[in-house]
């Protein structure tokens, strides 16, 4: 596709970014339809698919869609910020190629080959067998390798152009980001020691790198979709790194309840998980005061415009900061503290969590930024809905809501007849998996996943089509 | 000690759903109560219904009171709720007192 309204570089590469991170968040939703299929006929793909297989795709592909989202996004908004090109472009889009040329050959692996002997061929070649991370140790190194170059870009150009707020928190935050991968590379033969090191990739990119990423994305929106005063956008993007990382970082006890670790971590998670919903409800009020402050200056000058200059983006937005509260803050709130979380551990609870947060917090803006690159990309001065942004928001968000909370009732089911009435037993185990309730909380998350895909391929096609659109100011 | 507390302590299976739904309401509570506190802050509210703001977070506290007895949480968990809930009665007055500030630097 023609990019006639980018002149420059690196918000083409941005565009090229954002193209895989949507074929990857596509391959996630159907390997994890696949799984939640094999849910309710487990004879689904057996011994061709397993569930093991579709699970490790469509958690691995999350993870990847949204990396790959994640450095577009920075790509895209370096020459808005600095004021420059982005300084070693070149070396960016080899690096591109570099990283989707691995990621491919890694899930083919993951499809055809899908597991091997308990050997170190197998780490080296097929996978690691850590959750979320699994990538072979070559693609390990390669994406190391294309981390620390795309953090090279970013520093450089950071260091040679107009250094604003957001950049320099970008710059901190994604040597962190890049850095944090290393503690989940390496071997150890004991499964405490390797769980304390792989959540400090997990916990400490979603909890505390991750959401400092969020807050300057969200900084970056409302600066350029609402106009929002740039100095009151970054204090504010400072305190919520302080609060973030204040709270996030030591909230990772949590994490470490039952694994293996020392008893103080019962004390420190509960502390710091009581905290960690706080930095959510600031970020809550974030995007609702200068929404609020920035559209009432508008009405005060007589003016009854919106201030919104991208809809389809800032509905994203906005539902990024309904969705991180919801996903990670209550579903997070209500299972993170010991006492409760001896029971919550590892039920569908956990998974009706991961699949709001995920969403809520990343997925949402992520989806935002595509269309501030659609916007750029078409020359499009204001960008409004169009029938099928509407239905893809509404039947996404629709269908992630409908599929946590069938999760949450059969995490209750769980927590209730495997946990507390049959105190965590092996017989415990099936005779929850084979209650009534739980069987049709899996009934109706399959069918709200399905609804999910659906308003995916309204995104893409909307995502494809919105620029020609002839309602738009231009 | 922790050992204790966590093992000896279990939650009532009555208790659960009590436990979810008041730990939910926390944060639902929480947030009007935030929500409302801004919506006056912008105008988008009415003065008057501020006080309402300040009921949810007693609501809030109330709910964080319940969950945190139906969970048997031990001293020092107490003490991080009662942090947490404070915290959230101070947030959004310290934000907007900053926020007002900087608009205030930035438009004059």
């Amino acid at each position: 596709m023609a990019n006639s309204y980018l002149n420059s570089e690196s918000k083409k590469l941005a565009t090229w970014y954002f193209t895989v991170a949507a074929t990857l968040f596509g391959a996630q939703l159907l390997f994890g339809l696949v799984a939640a299929i094999q849910y309710v006929v487990p004879s689904f793909l057996f011994e061709i698919l397993d569930f093991s297989v579709a699970r490790m795709l469509h958690i691995n592909a999350l993870v990847v869609w949204m990396v790959f989202a994640m450095f577009g996004a920075v790509y895209w908004l370096l020459p808005d910020e600095t004021g420059i090109e982005t300084v070693g472009i070149g070396f960016g889009k080899l690096l591109f190629w570099i990283f989707t040329a691995a990621i491919t050959v890694v899930v083919l692996v993951y499809i055809f080959v899908q597991v091997g002997s308990a050997d170190e061929m197998s780490i080296w070649f097929i996978h690691e067998g850590r959750e979320y991370i699994e990538a072979p140790r070559w693609a390990d190194l390669g994406i190391t390798v294309v981390a620390l170059g795309f953090v090279a870009n970013l520093f450089m150009t950071g260091m040679k152009g107009n250094r604003s707020g957001i950049v320099t928190v970008l710059m901190a935050d994604m040597i962190a980001f890049a850095g944090l991968y290393l503690t989940g590379m390496f071997f150890t033969d004991n499964i405490s020691v390797d769980q304390f090191w792989w959540w400090w990739v997990i916990h400490l990119w979603v909890e505390a790198t991750w959401e400092v990423y969020v807050g300057a994305l969200a900084a970056y929106g409302l600066i350029t979709m609402i106009g929002a005063h740039r100095k009151v956008v970054e204090m504010w993007l400072w305190i919520e790194v302080s609060m973030l990382f204040g709270s996030g970082i030591l909230g990772m006890g949590h994490h470490y309840f039952w694994i293996g670790t020392p008893e103080y971590w019962w004390e420190i998670g509960a502390l710091f998980s009581a905290l960690e919903p706080l930095p959510l409800v600031a970020m809550f009020i974030h995007v609702l005061y200068d929404w609020g402050k920035t559209q009432g200056e508008e009405h005060a000058k007589g003016q009854n415009r919106s201030v919104i200059t991208n809809k389809p983006a800032f509905t994203w937005f906005v539902i990024n900061a309904f969705g991180n509260f919801l996903g990670a803050g209550i579903w997070g709130f209500f299972h993170t503290l010991p006492q409760v979380n001896l029971y919550t551990h590892g039920t569908q609870f956990t998974s009706a969590h991961g699949h709001l947060a995920f969403f809520g917090a990343y997925a949402t803006i992520l989806i935002g930024m595509m269309y501030i690159a659609v916007q750029g990309k078409n020359g499009i001065k204001v960008l409004n809905h169009t029938k099928s942004s509407i239905w893809a928001t509404s039947m996404i968000v629709g269908g992630v809501l409908g599929m946590t909370v069938a999760l949450t009732i059969a995490g209750y089911v769980q927590v209730l007849v495997s946990r507390a009435q049959m105190g965590a037993t092996w017989s415990g185990y099936f005779d929850g998996q084979a209650g009534t309730w739980f069987a049709q909380g899996m009934d109706w998350r399959l069918i709200m996943g399905f609804v999910t895909f659906t308003g995916f391929l309204f995104l893409i096609k909307d995502l494809l089509s919105i620029g020609k659109a002839t309602h738009h100011a231009r | 000690m922790v050992n204790e507390v966590l093992m000896t302590q279990d939650i009532l299976v009555e208790d659960f759903l009590t436990i979810f739904i008041s730990s939910t309401l926390v944060l639902v509570f929480g947030g009007f109560y935030v929500g409302i506190y801004t919506a006056v802050k912008v105008k988008m509210l009415k003065k008057w219904t501020l006080p309402f703001g300040y009921l949810f977070w007693i609501l809030t506290s109330y709910c964080l009171y319940l969950m945190g007895s139906l969970m048997h949480v031990n001293e020092l968990t107490a003490k991080a709720l009662v942090v947490a809930a404070i915290g959230l009665l101070l947030l959004p007055h310290a934000v907007y007192y900053m926020q007002d500030r900087v608009h205030e630097e930035n438009e004059h």
